[in-house]
């Protein structure tokens, strides 16, 4: 019955993460918290194992089709791994309610940025196209500097400094929450790099992976994840994930956006309150 | 000096992308598994699992014991975008890229240098 709960939840969170291009360790973390009881640390655990299992099942589909930029995202990888490992580390000393505040706070910041955002119709990436293309570069090209090798067909990398900082942010972020840290790369690709949206997204997603890897490596030599939790839940987000990615196109996602903007407010202030020790 | 060719760059994306696939349905696999064994077993996922250990590992593999194949599975989760990383390094040193094979190196580094850490400094 748990066990049937647990993967359900995963589901939803999957599916939910999937749907609105966030991930899925937003609403793990709480729903292991609130929902089963779990200590946050140990629910940061097991919501970086659900994170690597949606980024690699994503970041291997769109390597394959070439939309991540692997030389740039493997790059700013070596930054989010160094965060992830100072995240980790520090992860353990840190007091509960202090992580209870921190998320809060992040889940309240991501609410707000939802529901001032507009909505943008999603972009369907064909094999085919070579606008995607992060690798088309000409052989006989002259390379005149990093940034140019980092570059992809139709845009030139910029500010690799603001890149370098954004990722060990991210990967400081990704391992003290459990969360993927897209929230703070794409935006640094895109807007301060000059990665156009769709490949910073993808990008984004391949190096997920090794940052929560890098991190979970720590939880799990320090007793923080559960394999009788995680298994369930990682299963469940799977599926959710890949349910949702199937689905993106037949849902109203105007309503969804709403629903979530709303679960999120909720799930923050109960992680405020937690860290207050306020009520339950 | 010359840019990164087309060939080396599809290559290393599609060898890292199959294996983040694979590696992806090994692991449902196993974790589908132990799923299945805890369910038969009785057991709660409340209960508190036992710690990874892996000298027994293999010989819990033998036995079908829940845990034994959810920690592979899970093992399998970790090391798949680590798989990439080596893969994608030794796709670039086949084509001679020392830059990008530096790199991989390093992340590599830096998650050893992460276990290491986790292994001998107590908290």
């Amino acid at each position: 019955m748990l066990i049937g709960l647990l993967m359900l939840g995963g589901v939803a969170a999957g599916a939910f993460g999937s749907l609105l291009g966030l991930g899925g360790g937003l609403l793990i973390v709480p729903l292991l918290t609130f929902g089963f009881g779990l200590p946050l640390r140990e629910a940061v655990g097991v919501s970086l194992i659900c994170v690597i299992m949606t980024s690699s099942a994503a970041a291997g589909v769109y390597l394959e089709r070439h939309v991540a930029n692997l030389r740039l995202g493997m790059a700013l990888e070596l930054f989010t791994a160094i965060g992830a490992l100072i995240g980790a580390s520090i992860a353990f000393l840190l007091d509960e309610r202090l992580l209870s505040l921190l998320f809060g706070g992040l889940l309240l910041y991501v609410a707000v940025t939802m529901a001032r955002a507009r909505e943008v119709e999603p972009t369907l990436i064909s094999d085919d196209d070579e606008s995607v293309d992060s690798s088309g570069l000409a052989p006989s090209t002259p390379v005149l500097t990093t940034l140019d090798r980092l570059s992809g067909p139709g845009y030139r990398v910029r500010n690799l400094g603001r890149g370098i900082v954004g990722s060990t942010g991210a990967g400081v972020v990704s391992a003290l929450l459990g969360i993927g840290g897209g929230i703070i790369k794409v935006p640094v690709m895109h807007l301060s790099m000059g990665v156009p949206l769709r490949v910073a997204t993808a990008t984004s997603n391949m190096m997920i992976g090794i940052t929560a890897s890098a991190s979970a490596i720590i939880y799990l030599i320090r007793g923080g994840i559960d394999p009788y939790v995680a298994g369930p839940t990682a299963i469940g987000v799977f599926l959710g994930a890949t349910a949702g990615s199937r689905l993106a196109h037949r849902v109203n996602l105007r309503y969804l956006r709403i629903l979530f903007v709303v679960v999120l407010v909720w799930t923050g202030i109960q992680m405020l309150l937690r860290a207050l020790q306020v009520g339950s | 000096m010359t840019l990164p060719t087309r060939s080396r760059t599809v290559a290393a994306e599609r060898l890292s992308g199959r294996l983040l696939i694979g590696f992806t349905y090994v692991a449902v696999a196993l974790l589908a598994l132990g799923i299945v064994a805890m369910v038969m077993a009785g057991i709660s996922p409340l209960a508190g699992g036992p710690a990874l250990d892996l000298e027994t590992l293999f010989d819990g593999l033998e036995g079908l014991d829940p845990a034994a194949l959810l920690w592979l599975g899970l093992l399998v989760v970790i090391a798949a975008p680590i798989g990439r990383v080596v893969v994608a390094g030794a796709a670039y040193a086949a084509e001679a890229d020392w830059r990008m094979v530096t790199i991989s190196a390093a992340i590599l580094v830096i998650i050893v240098i992460g276990v290491v850490s986790a292994l001998t400094v107590t908290v």
